[in-house]
């Protein structure tokens, strides 16, 4: 007995010691990707990356690290968002292969993919040992803005997603519950449909304006289009009849959402119709408007977190922090409005360099610095980002905030990702200005579809037919 | 003993009299690798099918050419194209010319307003038509405040939104850039019209209009021919204005050719139907300027 005893004790002692020596040996997939990457000290690699605020990140922060890590320089060229695509097809097109790494906005992948600019990412992720911390990445992202077809092209990098802010000190102003109680026959509450939300921003512009507007969005049409896109499927629409695909914005719903949109400009802050990102969140900063929806950088600056950093300095200084309540749109479905994965062109002369770069900038350590970057404007994208005590200690909301985050990014819908989307987003962005000059709903809604509908004409139907149904099949394509 | 007047080609030409056409050759070469070889790749591309997701350099006829006849919105472009430059350009003249008139006569510190006047010109289109969108604009423009004082009441004009003002908005724009152009131009025509004739008009009892129809206007006309060409071509192909104020917008209210093109060429990647389009825009100037240099006397 006693003999048993010593060999499980023996045996116990053995097995913490391998578990420790093996947990002590295995790599984080950041760890494998600087170990790796030192084979090609001396090189440098050239990354795309969206100009301003965001490419602070590579310049300030994961570039230099990178670089001093590895002896890897990192390269970055700046590039508006509007050009960035046009920039990545010149360079794949030409050949030139100016650049290694890319930004890449999931809904122009079907075309970066198919044309042949995006390097198939699936052997390095195998060769480098990324499959693991890839799972780990919030599941709307992971399983819908990484592949197109069966094959990983992109590292999904960035989680963008719509998010109603509003102003907890008036919703809770005991004077307004109880006038609208009276009124709605209702509590004063954050909208979650949109007729509610019509009621609830109608009434606080009656009382409370021109102080502060019910609410403002922004209106700007690149902008907009976001917005219609997320409302439309809220609200029941389909964009295409896959049978057919015939385009079906100018149903029903999509003239309703049309005419709504433009009937609540009316409770909104004068000129609302040329608010931008900025415009809007100015507004929203300095307490002139009770709600709006906008991406997660809003929820953060209204807070006051990052904004006395210089470059931040044209952030209008937040007279609300500390008021600002976080929900999710009307209809519960935010739109995962645009976003950045991170790829490797196929036209690099340094792939591996290029891969491991953007695998260290995606993994869980490196991430999870990255999405704290008060500068930066990556948001939380990995499981791990949305409960982290480091994160959720930034500011006495941040808790709600990330809960919010976390929910959209189970519930949020996809930008529509077809070939060729940019001309269907275009044909969206001229509905919308028509919409703000006063042309008629019903009547622009018909013109959108009949232009998509030659669109898809051009392009071939079964082709398009046959992508739409891919995305379509997607969880975060419409409400589930 | 050969000397240098034996000296001479197969032909039977003098090496000097060939020596001149080798020195022009670079230059000649030159001007067709930057001119006529673009021009020529553009219409075989036109012929083609290069889009941003194929690269289709097969024969396709002339596809994209009728599918310019079906395309709305291009003939909508030129239209608009056609309006901004049928108003812009005489605005510019009469303007130009007035202003022309005013600073004829010496004046104290005349120089100095010449030049200042001329300062639009000097900027570029785009910053221009940048400065006057936040001019424009609802809530820190300038132009608004005024309006809002003037009316005594807080106003809040769309001006790159409401379909009404998004033209008057070009066209201040426009005007306020290139009517100095005119100016400067007009009055240095103005300058050199020969006192003596005006005075002889003046004595023989003909009035102001009378001297200025006959005798001015008939001077000055080769000049102002030129600048209307200049000018005419120049909206023809207006870009940066409009782009940097309502990008073609409300809709594609505004847009016009030249924004269309670029639309096409370098968002829509539609390559070879926008080669079709240039070479569309490229046959209506021509036959417009020809048309308009015989009309003006040009060619003589």
């Amino acid at each position: 007995m006693r003999l048993i005893n010593t060999v499980a004790w023996v045996g116990a002692v053995a097995g913490l010691a391998m578990s420790w020596a093996s947990a002590a040996m295995a790599e984080s997939a950041a760890e494998i990707a600087v170990r790796e990457a030192q084979k090609y000290k001396g090189q440098t690699i050239t990354i795309v990356w969206e100009a301003g605020l965001q490419a602070l990140d590579p310049l300030n922060f994961s570039g230099p690290k990178w670089e001093e890590l590895t002896g890897i320089k990192v390269k970055v060229v700046e590039v508006a968002t509007a050009e960035m695509f046009t920039k990545i097809m010149q360079d794949y097109r030409s050949g030139a292969g100016a650049y290694d790494a890319l930004n890449v906005i999931p809904s122009w992948m079907p075309d970066l993919a198919n044309a042949g600019a995006l390097e198939p990412l699936d052997a390095y992720v195998e060769k480098y040992g990324y499959e693991a911390e890839l799972q780990t990445i919030a599941p709307t992202y992971r399983d819908n803005q990484m592949k197109v077809g069966d094959t990983i092209y992109s590292l999904p990098d960035d989680g963008d997603v719509f998010v109603m802010y509003y102003r907890k000190d008036i919703f809770g102003d005991p004077k307004l519950q109880a006038e609208f109680k009276e009124k709605a026959g209702r509590d004063l509450a954050v909208p979650k449909t949109w007729a509610e939300f019509s009621e609830v921003g109608q009434f606080l512009t009656e009382k409370l304006a021109p102080n502060t507007y019910g609410a403002a969005f922004f209106r700007q049409p690149p902008y907009t289009m976001f917005m219609f896109q997320e409302r439309f499927r809220t609200e029941g629409g389909k964009f295409f009849d896959a049978e057919s695909m015939k385009a079906t914005i100018n149903s029903d719903v999509g003239v309703k959402v049309l005419t709504e949109m433009r009937e609540e400009n009316k409770f909104m802050p004068p000129g609302v119709e040329q608010f931008g990102f900025v415009e809007n969140l100015a507004a929203f900063l300095s307490g002139q408007t009770a709600m709006t929806i906008s991406w997660p950088p809003y929820g953060r600056w209204a807070a006051g977190y990052g904004t006395d950093e210089e470059v931040l300095s044209w952030v209008p200084k937040s007279t609300i922090a500390g008021k600002v309540g976080y929900a999710l749109p009307p209809g519960g479905h935010p739109e995962l409005a645009a976003g950045f994965t991170l790829s490797v062109s196929s036209t690099s002369k340094n792939k591996d360099a290029a891969y491991l770069f953007i695998q260290w900038l995606n993994s869980e350590e490196i991430s999870m610095q990255r999405v704290q970057l008060p500068y930066a404007l990556r948001d939380p994208f990995r499981d791990s980002h949305f409960v982290s005590p480091e994160y959720m200690a930034k500011w006495p909301d941040a808790k709600e905030y990330l809960a919010v985050l976390g929910e959209g990014a189970k519930t949020g819908l996809l930008d529509l990702s077809l070939l060729q989307t940019d001309k269907y987003e275009e044909v969206l962005r001229q509905m919308i200005s028509k919409l703000w000059a006063g042309d008629d709903p019903k009547a622009i809604a018909d013109a959108a579809a009949a232009e998509w509908d030659s669109i898809t004409e051009r392009i071939g139907v079964d082709k398009q037919k046959a992508v739409y149904q891919a995305w379509a099949a997607k969880s975060g394509a419409y409400p589930q | 003993m050969v000397g240098a007047d034996d000296i001479t080609t197969p032909a039977g030409v003098a090496p000097d009299r060939l020596f001149k056409y080798w020195l022009i050759v670079p230059a000649i070469f030159l001007l067709l690798l930057v001119g006529l070889f673009p021009l020529i790749y553009s219409l075989i591309v036109s012929f083609q099918n290069i889009t941003m997701m194929e690269v289709d350099t097969s024969f396709a006829g002339f596809v994209n050419y009728a599918q310019l006849f079906k395309d709305a919105r291009l003939w909508e472009a030129l239209l608009h194209t056609g309006l901004i430059t049928i108003i812009a350009l005489p605005l510019e003249l009469v303007l130009g010319l007035l202003m022309a008139q005013l600073f004829l006569e010496r004046m104290p510190g005349r120089q100095i307003f010449v030049s200042l006047l001329v300062l639009p010109t000097v900027i570029a289109p785009i910053v221009a038509g940048a400065t006057w969108r936040l001019m424009f604009d609802h809530r820190y423009g300038p132009i608004n405040q005024i309006i809002g004082w003037l009316a005594g009441e807080p106003t809040t004009l769309l001006w790159n939104v409401n379909p009404n003002l998004v033209y008057p908005a070009i066209f201040i724009c426009e005007v306020w850039q290139w009517t100095p152009f005119m100016f400067l131009i007009l009055l240095a025509a103005l300058s050199n019209v020969d006192k003596s004739l005006t005075e002889a008009a003046e004595i023989d009892g003909a009035g102001y209009w009378r001297t200025f129809f006959k005798i001015v206007l008939p001077s000055i006309w080769p000049v102002m021919a030129i600048a209307i060409l200049i000018r005419g071509l120049d909206l023809a192909r207006i870009f940066d204005v409009i782009w940097a104020l309502t990008r073609g917008g409300p809709g594609t209210m505004t847009e016009t050719i030249s924004i269309y093109t670029y639309v096409q060429g370098f968002q829509q990647f539609e390559t070879s139907y926008t080669a079709a389009i240039a070479f569309l825009v490229i046959a209506m100037l021509t036959i417009i300027v020809v048309w308009a240099i015989r009309r003006m006397g040009l060619a003589k």
